[in-house]
């Protein structure tokens, strides 16, 4: 049996055409997963089977009935339910609130908070997603948070599941739970919709895939009939090359130096332990880790958001004394957040006004306090050729981009900046595979050029793939250090974990 | 304990909760309103206008509880008046509340003379404060403490029981849970299928007839006529003692008091100061309870966190 079909389905934004003529059929039971590069137009898709988005065009059938989705109350109603790639959770309330939210269990107009914990309990047991119902959702861990929306839409009697880039936040171990409760909802007969830019991740829980390229289908795929190549070749409309051909590292002086650093977190615990390190110009230095054990301290420190109990930081030879995000700058330091949307880019902003921030004050851009739109247009134009940003359209706002040429955008910003030392915090994350490619080549291209570049990735082909030395954070510590032709990925997993450990000596 | 403290003590609980009345309702506004994410500074229009309709009801009626029902009236229509802008428009929620205020500042003058033929008061009205309509627990009266509510206007009940309700409602209900829910992540709340504009409306709604009330609490209270100056920055202390009580009712009751407390201890000093301290000029006493509010937000703003949603006009996807 069909449970959905979408016919012609037609979206167009004032600047975009998001989906053309998209037709897809889905059957019961099934993974269907959809894959495209950043703005292919997946979640434009989705969000329309969900009712958020109007197409301008087209007809969706659920479970054989013509249907008609205009808001998301209309797809909950159809059974329909959506997890989004940015979480639609509310922080303050308890896991309980966040999931029954909308269809409260109430004793006329009382809140009957005890039948609901009791419901979450059960449910939470029935699918074998654990999750405390008490817990308030802002100290939960990511992996938990998305238990929590899976539960939500359960609650609703949901049978086809949206997941919207479900594990772009996970990290490994959660992802492999995730990929249990997929293939135990598969079992119970739910139709689920995986959207995903992990082609590994794609072929190892889909049945179907279906590739998305410019807002066009390009072919619906089984699993068994395909493989990672042909899927990125459809992707991207070429070959991709994701090996990253090694070029030799020419160091030269030493552009960062780290000494003793000390870094509190948010929650005020010493989550950065006497840290020292150099990173060289011409060298990419990686940082491997499993997410929270220091890297959000490292970042923060090295680019003056959170100032330091103790240590020493050095750019290109002078320490910086007073840490601001002002002074590393202006001393060479330039940084591709891990956070797009909320370090990256004002969302708000057009795309000629962010891809000239922190260079603003700065001729040609102005003289004298006044904007020169003329210079800041010629510039915008030119990058978004340049780094091939797409709508190539400088007016556009950048909450509008996808995701992947937010990315390029940044990094455009970044890189036309004067610098020396790149700092480079998870920027392939929620990427398509031909940004990432890009993302490598010009972060290959910086050392190149003799920039230093400090490399924080939870992606261990990454880090294998790109760094000329590799520093192990675990704990807060430092607690190897080593290069790519000395070590493997098993011995990297294991001091990531803290199971092996190596004497340093700083020269 | 004798006699005499013993009334000084009573008498000044009262009188402390009489003047926390009108702040009280002013701070109940901004709780109910924010919660649901919408800023309303209008309040203090909106208490100015319930005031002077307040008084204007109770003339004609002969009977504060006309004028109740007309300065509820005008919160309504100004409820719906910045719900139209803000919620249906999702206009600037500043923008209206500074509209309604500075209307609320000509239109108030201008009516007092039209009506009333004067300018700086409005002749004295049948109000709440008046003997026969205080409701009276005269065995309470010897009581420390207890005593104080021996003797209060209908309207102290009235903001006393609202912060029950308003509590009762923000936790306790559906209705409360989706309220909060809509003032931290409309776009969450809108996903599971909460009608986020009908929320909205409803706190909007809610908390304009908070601040009328506020306003009523001020003309026909303890007064029993509109002044020109009124509120005379009522409301905004009102949004203070949100702030203060962290956006929640019992919180806003404390800092309300508190603030309160300051304006009745201002009397107290002045009233008693001797030797030196008569030598303080008089404004120094009367800005104290301002002063106090300034201080208590410097104290208390690094750690109050507002609804994750408050103020930001909420507009549907396209
Ligand atoms: N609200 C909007 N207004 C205007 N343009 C939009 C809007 N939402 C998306 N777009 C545009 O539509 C196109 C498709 O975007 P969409 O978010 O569907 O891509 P995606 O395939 O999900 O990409 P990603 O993998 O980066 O999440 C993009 O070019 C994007 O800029
Ligand atoms: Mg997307």
């Amino acid at each position: 049996m069909k449970a959905l079909e979408v016919k012609n389905i037609v979206k167009q934004f004032p600047n975009v055409l998001a989906n053309d003529h998209i037709s897809l059929s889905i059957e019961k039971g099934e993974i269907f997963a959809v894959v495209g590069e950043n703005g292919a137009g997946k979640s434009t898709l989705m969000k329309i089977i969900y009712g958020l988005y109007t197409p301008t065009s087209g007809e969706i059938y659920v479970f054989g009935k013509k249907v008609k989705i205009e808001t998301p109350e209309d797809a909950i109603r159809l059974k329909i339910g959506m997890v989004h790639q940015e979480f639609m959770l509310i922080p303050r309330f308890t896991v309980t609130e966040n999931i029954v939210l909308g269809d409260e269990p109430h004793r006329g107009m009382i809140f009957d908070y005890k039948r609901a914990v009791k419901e979450v309990r059960e449910l939470s047991e029935r699918f074998g997603l654990k999750v405390d119902p008490t817990d308030k959702v802002a100290n939960i861990p990511v992996g938990i948070q998305q238990r929590v929306e899976i539960l939500k839409i359960l609650r609703r009697g949901a049978e086809i599941l949206i997941f919207d880039e479900p594990t772009a936040v996970l990290t490994p171990e959660e992802t492999e739970d995730l990929f249990k409760a997929l293939r135990r909802l598969k079992a119970e007969g739910k139709t689920i919709i995986f959207i995903s830019h992990k082609l590994k991740e794609v072929m190892t829980i889909a049945d179907r895939i279906a590739v998305l390229r410019r807002g066009k289908l390009q072919g619906v795929v089984e699993k068994e009939k395909t493989n990672e190549v042909e899927l990125a070749r459809m992707m991207v409309g070429r070959n991709v090359v994701l090996e990253i051909p090694h070029v030799e590292a020419k160091i030269g002086k030493t552009v960062l130096s780290v000494r003793d650093l000390t870094v509190k977190n948010k929650r005020g615990i010493i989550g950065l332990k006497g840290v020292s390190f150099d990173v060289h110009s011409g060298e990419i230095v990686g940082i491997a880790g499993v997410e929270g054990n220091g890297q959000a301290e490292l970042v923060n420190a090295l680019i003056g958001f959170t100032r330091p109990v103790k240590g020493k930081i050095e750019l290109d030879g002078k320490e910086i004394k007073l840490l601001t995000p002002y002074n590393l700058r202006t001393k060479g330091m330039v940084y591709i957040p891990e956070d797009r949307k909320r370090r990256g880019i004002v969302l708000p902003f057009r795309v000629r006004e962010n891809i000239i921030m922190g260079q603003h004050t700065l001729y040609p851009f102005s003289k004298n306090g006044i904007l020169n739109d003329s210079e800041i247009n010629k510039f915008a134009t030119k990058k978004l050729e340049e780094f091939d940003i797409r709508p190539r359209n400088i007016h556009v706002r950048g909450g509008n981009l996808s995701g992947g040429n937010q990315q390029k955008l940044i990094l455009a910003r970044e890189m036309s900046i004067e610098h020396k030392f790149l700092l480079a915090s998870q920027p392939t994350r929620g990427l398509d595979i031909g940004a990432m490619e890009f993302v490598y080549k010009k972060l290959v291209e910086e050392k190149k050029k003799g920039i230093g570049v400090l490399l924080i990735s939870l992606e261990l082909s990454e880090i294998m793939g790109l760094s000329d030395r590799i520093l192990v954070l675990y704990n807060g510590e430092i607690v190897g250090e080593t290069t790519p032709d000395k070590t493997n990925e098993e011995e990297l997993g294991l001091m990531m974990l803290g199971l092996k450990r190596q004497e340093r000596v700083l020269q | 304990m004798n006699s005499h403290t013993l009334l000084l003590l009573n008498s000044t609980i009262a009188q402390t909760l009489d003047y926390a009345a009108p702040i009280l309702f002013a701070a109940l506004c901004g709780v109910i309103s924010e919660n649901a994410g919408v800023v309303n500074i209008g309040l203090e229009g909106i208490m100015r206008f319930a005031a002077f309709f307040g008084v204007w009801g109770a003339a004609i009626a002969k009977n504060p509880w006309m004028g109740l029902l007309w300065g509820i009236a005008l919160g309504i229509i100004l409820g719906l008046m910045h719900g139209y802008i803000t919620v249906k428009w999702a206009g600037d929620q500043i923008v209206s509340g500074i509209a309604i205020n500075v209307m609320a500042l000509g239109i108030g003058t201008y009516l007092l003379q039209a009506v009333f033929k004067t300018t700086g008061y409005s002749p004295p009205v049948p109000y709440f404060g008046a003997e026969v309509n205080r409701i009276h627990f005269a065995f309470l009266k010897h009581i420390p403490v207890l005593g104080a509510f021996s003797d209060l206007t209908f309207l102290v009940w009235l903001s006393l029981i609202t912060v029950i309700l308003i509590h009762f409602i923000l936790y306790h209900t559906v209705l409360g849970l989706r309220i909060r829910a809509v003032g931290e992540n409309p776009q969450a709340a809108e996903t599971l299928g909460v009608n986020v504009f009908k929320i909205k409306w409803f706190a909007v709604i809610t908390g304009s007839v908070s601040a009328a009330l506020g306003g009523v609490a001020l003309s026909l209270g303890t007064l029993s006529s509109f002044t020109n100056a009124m509120p005379m920055g009522k409301g905004f202390i009102g949004l203070a003692a949100m702030i203060f009580g962290k956006w929640t009712p019992f919180g806003a009751l404390i800092a309300s008091l508190i603030f309160a407390f300051a304006q009745v201890l201002q009397l107290l000093l002045q009233s008693t100061a001797s030797g030196v301290a008569k030598m303080i000029p008089l404004g120094f006493y009367l800005s104290l309870p301002y002063f106090l509010t300034i201080g208590a937000l410097i104290g208390v703003v690094g750690k109050a966190v507002a609804p994750a949603a408050d103020g930001i006009p909420y507009k549907k996807e396209g």
